[in-house]
């Protein structure tokens, strides 16, 4: 597959798509359509070398009404299109009611797109989301969402040519002309950083955290794994308070916020989330955790072959081979922000990462107008290497 | 042994409608005055009754009801074959006759009789009657007892219809048995191309038009009259109450058949005939009908903007194309609920669940004497109630299609459907549903070995994430078994009827090829 570095898609000027007539867009109902609907990535993404296939029933999980609490507060609508019976795209359209009335909008998501390259699929796919939307008095529709900002998000216009880190998008080159060719429009660039030398943080940099950290008076601790519902608790109340001025931020609920915890304490590696208390109160807090798309790679989202548990023998053997990780979440209330507390963090989580043997890692995401973080960030040694683009369009 | 009324006793479907307010059937009717009615002492506008012309409240026809009665008795206590037929229901026969521009008419006392009756006399053994898979309830009971033949073709499905009719017999007697107008989704017979078939087949029309009398054609003579095939239609049914205000039926045909149905129908000579009022209702009503074309004028104006506004709100009404306006919803307990909404905001209309119809929906029809202002108020509850219930969107759709009406003059169409319209449901979906293991190796177009793959998944990923939770319930399973060990029987059961069944299917379709 070819992957050309592209930013910028002359097609997003040019003329606009229509739905092609043979394409039936039909909604998700039943568990097997759901199946049909997950399976299509990996027909869509098979030849793609870069490509990390998820669990699929995981995907099945996330995608389940009653497992997954984001259904609570949310509505989704699944299609599937279908030319001559063969899927050939999908799309989700949700309803996130928390982000309407956190931002007093009225706006939908459409996410989990994934399309043959036909701007004819892509129109019939978007007209089918825009009329959902459209359907519950919704006014604009932003996205790619997979399912909201708290999950993964953005669509890859930028360095095809590494594999994603753990809970990041990828996705064929050709999607951002296919969005354009349906007249959605930018909305905001979201920013991944990478560092692959495995050398301590710049001196100056360290130095000045340092600085920092003594006249805060900070205690820096990894996350207390022994304790852990405390922690939660303790963790939800910083999290939810740091983004909250940030674009596209939508508070997660103590439900969504106790499953992501879940999910992630089977893979977190100790030592790498890290608290920073001033007296005694917890102000910020990082979560780090190994890339498990290094170990997901090699057993093609199954578990389990001809009943047998090879894949996760496999996951777990690969699993132990894993040396990156993503710094995915970094977060300080506000009173304490411009304080440079971030810096101590990102500076203390390199530390200890080199110490437990990573080799590198990424810094994801960010948005594209926070400047000081930016500039903080690849002050420290880390390079830009993969840029997302959430695209808007109204719903007329 | 079994008792008889054991059924009766454990059947509860209504009791548990009742219990969640849903049940919308056998409601008492306090007071009416044809266009409101007053119901658990709540003015509601009636938007389900059949009174087409509104004559049912009309002071002429009353008065001529309450004068028959005194002149001629409460009821005839007899049938028409004996002393049951007075000089009032004679000149009905004459006069219906005489404008429906037929031979001769009789009448029966109600319209299901009339069907019943018509039927089971006039189709003997090797006979055969095709019948429309919607018609009514009344023709279906008559098919039953008839002694010939039946074959049911799709709704409206003229390919189906001729693919039946060239399979039949041909030295049999054949019946085309078709509504007029389909009273619940409010669409027509395609009689063109019926009566098409008809002449090549050598069969003969029935056409019940029990809802088109009155309603359809110049002078509301009916389907036939609509399509300009009034004289290709064999027998002509109607009943008298809707348009024409009062009970009773009538057939309407050739001398020979009327005759051979005065003596033969059992429904006609064993059932006492219509009361002296009731005649004479329908009397007054004809009259009426003959005089007062604006009467249907005005049905046909208000129940186009009805139907116009509601599709302009986004309600799925196709395919109808005359004063009956369906609003399909397509789901038993939110078509209930709806109703139920509709009830409390002041409607009165019917839900219609399967099996009457393919699709579950809420019947409405207006009659000629509803004020715009009534109608006005309609518009306004079904939007509230629709919204609120996401049954339409909050947003008024950009494009809908636009509604047809079978308006007298503009002959051709039969039903929206014939453009090809299909209700657009991608609106409502939300997402249900989970990948079951039973799901995944029932596909029967799949490997047995990847079914049995993806079923072991499944197993895996749930024995390698149970909670606590799903440890207790597995430690419970026993207990849970032995106390539904009888569902499990039944279950057991069940599972081993299917397979039988499978199998006589499959030996079935084995020895066919």
């Amino acid at each position: 597959m070819v992957q050309p570095v592209v930013t910028e898609h002359p097609a997003a000027a040019g003329q606009s798509a229509r739905p092609d007539p043979e394409v039936e867009v039909v909604s998700v109902q039943s568990g097997l359509e759901k199946d049909a609907f997950i399976r299509l990535q990996w027909q869509i993404n098979k030849g793609d070398r870069n490509w990390v296939p998820p669990l699929l029933m995981e995907r099945h999980e996330f995608l389940d009404p009653a497992k997954n609490p984001f259904f609570k507060h949310s509505e989704v609508g699944l299609y599937l299109a279908r030319r001559g019976g063969e899927p050939v795209g999908r799309i989700a359209a949700v309803n996130d009611r928390n982000f309407n009335a956190f931002h007093g909008s009225k706006a939908a998501y459409f996410g989990l797109y994934e399309s043959v390259n036909d701007p004819g699929v892509a129109a019939a796919l978007f007209n089918a989301a825009k009329a959902w939307a459209r359907w519950r008095g919704l006014d604009s529709m932003i996205g790619p969402m997979n399912l909201s900002t708290n999950y993964d998000c953005g669509l890859l216009v930028d360095g095809f040519d590494t594999p994603p880190y753990l809970l990041m998008p990828h996705n064929p080159y050709y999607y951002a002309d296919l969005f354009g060719a349906c007249g959605l429009k930018k909305s905001k660039d979201l920013y991944a950083f990478e560092r692959t030398a495995a050398e301590p943080p710049p001196e100056k940099f360290a130095s000045i955290a340092e600085k920092v950290r003594k006249r805060e008076g900070l205690l820096v601790r990894p996350v207390n794994l022994k304790d852990f519902e405390g922690e939660v608790t303790r963790l939800k109340a910083v999290y939810n308070a740091a983004w909250e001025k940030n674009w596209g931020f939508v508070p997660m609920t103590d439900a969504e916020f106790d499953k992501l915890a879940r999910d992630l304490k089977q893979i977190v590696a100790p030592g790498l989330c890290l608290v920073a208390e001033a007296h005694g109160e917890p102000v910020a807090f990082s979560l780090t955790v190994p890339d498990f798309n290094q170990a997901l790679k090699h057993v093609d989202g199954r578990l389990t072959t001809f009943g047998l548990p090879l894949g996760l023998a496999k996951l777990v053997y690969y699993s132990r081979k894993i040396d990156r990780v993503r710094l995915m979440a970094l977060g300080v209330i506000e009173r304490y922000r411009k304080r440079g507390i971030d810096a101590v963090l990102v500076v203390e989580t390199i530390r200890r990462a080199q110490e437990l043997g990573y080799r590198g890692g990424e810094i994801s995401w960010t948005l594209e107008d926070n400047h000081l973080i930016n500039r903080a960030i690849e002050a420290c040694g880390c390079v830009r290497h993969k840029t997302y683009r959430i695209f808007e369009t109204p719903v007329e | 042994m079994a008792d008889i009324f054991e059924k009766c006793v454990n059947w509860k479907d209504a009791d548990l409608a009742k219990l969640a307010g849903h049940y919308a059937y056998y409601r008492v009717i306090q007071e009416t005055d044809g266009t409101e009615v007053l119901i658990d002492g709540k003015r509601v506008i009636m938007a389900c009754s059949n009174n087409y012309l509104g004559l049912a409240n009309d002071p002429r026809v009353k008065e001529a009801a309450a004068e028959a009665s005194r002149k001629w008795g409460a009821s005839t206590c007899g049938s028409r074959v004996l002393n049951g037929t007075t000089e009032l229901h004679d000149e009905l026969d004459h006069k219906l006759a005489e404008y429906l521009g037929r031979e001769a008419a009789v009448t029966y006392s109600t319209g299901f009789g009339t069907n019943v009756g018509v039927l089971s006399s006039l189709i003997l053994r090797k006979d055969t009657i095709f019948a429309d898979r919607m018609v009514h309830a009344s023709l279906v009971e008559g098919i039953q007892a008839a002694l010939g033949d039946c074959k049911r073709f799709r709704h409206n499905n003229m390919d189906d219809l001729e693919r039946l009719l060239a399979s039949a017999d041909p030295e049999s007697g054949k019946l085309i048995v078709v509504d007029g107008m389909y009273s619940m989704e409010g669409d027509l017979a395609n009689l063109p191309k019926i009566v098409e078939l008809k002449e090549k087949y050598g069969a003969r029309l029935f056409v019940d038009d029990a809802h088109g009398f009155g309603v359809l054609g110049e002078g509301g003579r009916g389907s036939g009259e609509h399509f300009g095939l009034h004289d290709q239609v064999d027998l002509q049914m109607l009943t008298f109450s809707k348009s024409l205000a009062s009970i009773g039926g009538c057939i309407a045909g050739p001398k020979e058949v009327i005759n051979w149905l005065k003596h033969k129908s059992r429904p006609l000579v064993f059932s006492a005939s219509m009361t002296p009022g009731a005649a004479a209702a329908a009397l007054k009503s004809l009259e009426i009908i003959k005089a007062e074309p604006e009467r249907r004028a005005r049905l046909w104006d208000i129940s186009e903007r009805f139907h116009r506004e509601l599709r302009g709100m986004g309600f799925d009404t196709s395919p109808s194309v005359t004063p009956v306006v369906p609003v399909v919803i397509g789901d038993q307990t939110l078509c209930l609920a709806f109703w139920r909404r509709l009830t409390d905001a002041g409607m009165f209309a019917s839900p219609v669940v399967k099996p009457a119809v393919e699709k579950e929906l809420v019947r409405t029809v207006y009659t000629a004497t509803h004020t715009d202002a009534q109608i006005d108020r309609s518009l306004e509850i079904f939007q509230r109630c629709g919204r609120e219930m996401g049954i339409i969107p909050y947003k008024r759709p950009s494009t809908r299609v636009e509604v047809k009406m079978a308006r007298p003059g503009c002959n051709g169409f039969y039903s929206s459907a014939e453009d090809g319209i299909t209700a657009i449901s991608v609106e409502r979906s939300p997402v249900k549903g989970s990948l079951g293991v039973g799901e995944v190796l029932q596909q029967a177009g799949r490997p047995l070995g990847e079914r049995i793959s993806d079923a072991m998944e499944i197993v895996t990923w749930r024995a390698l994430n149970a909670g606590p939770e799903d440890v207790k319930r597995l430690a419970e399973l026993p207990s849970t078994l032995w106390q539904q060990r009888r569902r499990l029987r039944t279950k057991l059961m069940g599972a081993g009827v299917k397979l039988l069944q499978r199998r006589q299917a499959g030996a079935r379709s084995a020895e066919r090829e």
